[in-house]
């Protein structure tokens, strides 16, 4: 019994939670600086984490148990202890929060093309599953030429039946039933038309970078990649994301020998050997969104709220600690 | 326009410059001229430096909220701002050659290292598209203000045997820095929520700032609880302040992440 109090104590007080507070600063700069991508997600460092958040609950549970008698020794100081139990409570929270996450939340990625529907349920699990449909990507762009806003323009269907549209921008995520979607990334599919190996004229959408092999001849074509605003001064990459001068970059393979590459236009066509030819007619985008839900997130938004509303008050809406207040530390529990 | 804004750039640092050197003087010599010449030089300085913000709206089109230069501006305007009404309020002016300093390295590191930001119209990309910038970056500025104001006192306090410098005011003055820096935080986070979906990456900025946050944590809780006073709690302060600069600096220098563009 003696230990387990002994134990309860180290663990509730104040000064363990600051040579918590200590270790984690610590190790956060050691990690950051030299295993940015890892270290974070390291057990050790988690561990850390959930011994501070069970120190800030027994050491704000015990100032909440004390706060009454606390309040009538020193009345006037009511509004600091408030924030102060506020601030921490709501760091508590917070750590609550990313616990949550950590144990329920589910994230994943979603590329759409125009038209394409996807089932969310086949990226994240769903009590009730639903599809998302992309109607529409649009990028629009400054006077410069750099992209100003990526817009997917979404359907959210049931079973088929439409529930919600919406458009998703960087900064202005859908919310659908606690699913969030963010605007993430885009990307480019080239439309390509060959004759395929069975004689017949193609129309295919090739992904950058990936091979196709027309119908009479032995020489191969990698679709290389799609630019925008072609400069032969700036090489392979686009001058502006702007597609003032698109272009499709793309190599010939004989031998698995590279013997040549070009910069074609839409629609122009381009003689891979003798009477084959490619063509490259459009490009299509499609949409890449960041997919999440994460059932921590109310509990960090009021921690969040709560912790900012505490600091205030804690420490610039109260007075400065005068004569008045030198009793109070007097008594000071360092336990 | 471009011309413009070197112009004031350049005016900038020789003014916050003369304000220190004058300050120093003044201070070291006891000659009340040097010291009115010296508080003159400072607001002709923060006149230049609200100066520098209007040109620089007018180059970009937009709040200049965006890239380091921008805020470096922003950063200096608040401390500067601080610090008057602080040799106001306090009718001291000890601390005036270290806080004008610290500003005048500042204007100093926008000429060497932000080349060529001030002058060029470079619009928002879509991720800085968001009043949540607004707020983080000026609670940011008014944080980092506090921070240097406090350093700049608590370098004075330690430098000097007599001083009417108290650990009073420089606790003051973190505490509002640390509530301004918890707030910039919250909003970075509600912000990283909503343009990249999380809240929390453990990118080198957020880390840096936590760690920072930390520091000046500890000091708050060590200066209350266990009254840690005087030189050791200036250490801190100052070591706190080392710790901003890095934030600012050294993440956007040194390490890369979602915040290296700013
Ligand atoms: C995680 C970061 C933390 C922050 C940002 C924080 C912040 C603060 C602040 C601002 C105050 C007010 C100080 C003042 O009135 O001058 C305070 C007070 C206090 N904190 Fe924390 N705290 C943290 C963690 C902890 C932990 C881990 C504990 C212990 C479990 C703790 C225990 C206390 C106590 C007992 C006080 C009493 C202050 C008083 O009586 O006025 N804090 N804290």
């Amino acid at each position: 019994m003696e230990i387990l109090k002994k134990v309860y104590r180290y663990l509730s007080s104040m000064k363990t939670g600051l040579v918590l507070l200590v270790l984690v600063g610590s190790a956060a700069a050691v990690g950051s600086a030299f295993l940015p991508d890892v270290f974070f997600n390291t057990w050790l460092f988690k561990l850390l984490l959930i011994i501070l958040s069970v120190n800030m609950v027994l050491c704000t549970a015990n100032r909440f148990i004390l706060l009454k008698s606390r309040l009538k020794k020193n009345r006037n100081k009511w509004f600091r202890e408030i924030g102060n139990l506020l601030l921490h409570a709501g760091i508590v929270f917070i750590l609550a929060g990313l616990l949550v996450y950590a144990f329920y939340g589910q994230n994943g990625q979603i590329a759409i093309r125009t038209g394409d529907t996807v089932d969310v349920s086949q990226i994240i699990a769903l009590k009730e599953p639903f599809s998302l449909r992309l109607d529409d990507f649009k990028v629009e762009y400054n006077e410069d030429g750099s992209p100003s806003q990526y817009n997917s323009y979404v359907t959210v269907l049931e079973s088929g039946i439409t529930k919600d549209d919406a458009v998703i921008s960087v900064n202005h995520p859908l919310n659908y039933r606690g699913v969030k979607f963010y605007q993430q990334s885009y990307g480019y599919l080239i439309k390509t038309k060959y004759t395929n190996d069975t004689g017949s004229e193609v129309e295919e959408l090739i992904k950058e970078g990936n091979f196709i092999k027309p119908e009479g001849t032995e020489r191969t074509v990698k679709v290389f990649r799609y630019i925008p605003n072609f400069d032969p001064n700036h090489g392979m990459v686009t001058k502006t994301m702007r597609p003032d001068n698109p272009r499709i970059i793309f190599s010939v393979y004989e031998d698995k020998q590279l013997i040549g590459v070009g910069a074609a236009q839409f629609d122009e066509r381009v003689e891979i050997d003798e009477n084959v030819y490619v063509v490259f007619p459009a490009v299509e985008p499609y949409t890449i969104l960041k997919v999440k839900s994460d059932p921590g997130l109310p509990l960090a938004f009021w921690g969040g709220g709560m912790f900012m509303i505490g600091v205030t008050m804690a420490l610039l809406a109260a007075p400065s600690q005068g004569k008045k207040t030198e009793s109070i530390d007097s008594n000071r529990e360092m336990r | 326009m471009k011309l413009l804004i070197t112009v004031i750039i350049y005016a900038l640092f020789i003014a916050y410059l003369l304000g220190a050197v004058l300050y120093f003087i003044g201070n070291k010599s006891g000659k009340k001229q040097a010291l009115s010449t010296a508080s003159l030089m400072v607001k002709i300085g923060l006149v230049l430096n609200i100066a520098a913000l209007i040109v620089r709206t007018m180059i970009a089109g937009r709040l200049p909220l965006a890239n380091s230069g921008e805020f470096t501006l922003w950063f200096t305007v608040v401390t500067v701002a601080l610090y008057l009404y602080y040799e106001a309020k306090a009718k001291m002016r000890e601390a005036g050659g270290a806080v004008m300093l610290i500003s005048a390295l500042l204007v100093g590191s926008i000429i060497v290292l932000m080349k060529g930001q001030l002058g060029e119209a470079t619009p928002l990309m879509p991720a800085l598209k968001s009043p949540w910038l607004t707020i983080h970056v000026l609670t940011a500025a008014v944080a980092y203000a506090c921070f240097a104001l406090a350093a700049g006192l608590a370098i004075m306090q330690l430098a000097k045997a007599e001083t009417k410098i108290t650990d009073e005011i420089i606790h003051r003055i973190v505490a509002g820095g640390f509530v301004m820096l918890s707030l910039t935080i919250v909003f970075g986070a509600v912000w990283a929520e909503q343009a990249w979906g999380s809240y929390w990456s453990w990118d080198p900025k957020e880390t840096w700032a936590l760690i920072t946050w930390i520091i000046y944590a500890l000091y708050l809780h060590l200066h209350r609880r266990l009254g840690w006073k005087g030189k050791t709690a200036s250490k801190m302060v100052i070591a706190g302040f080392v710790l901003v600069l890095f934030t600012f600096f050294g993440v956007n220098y040194l390490l890369s992440g979602l915040h290296s563009y700013a």
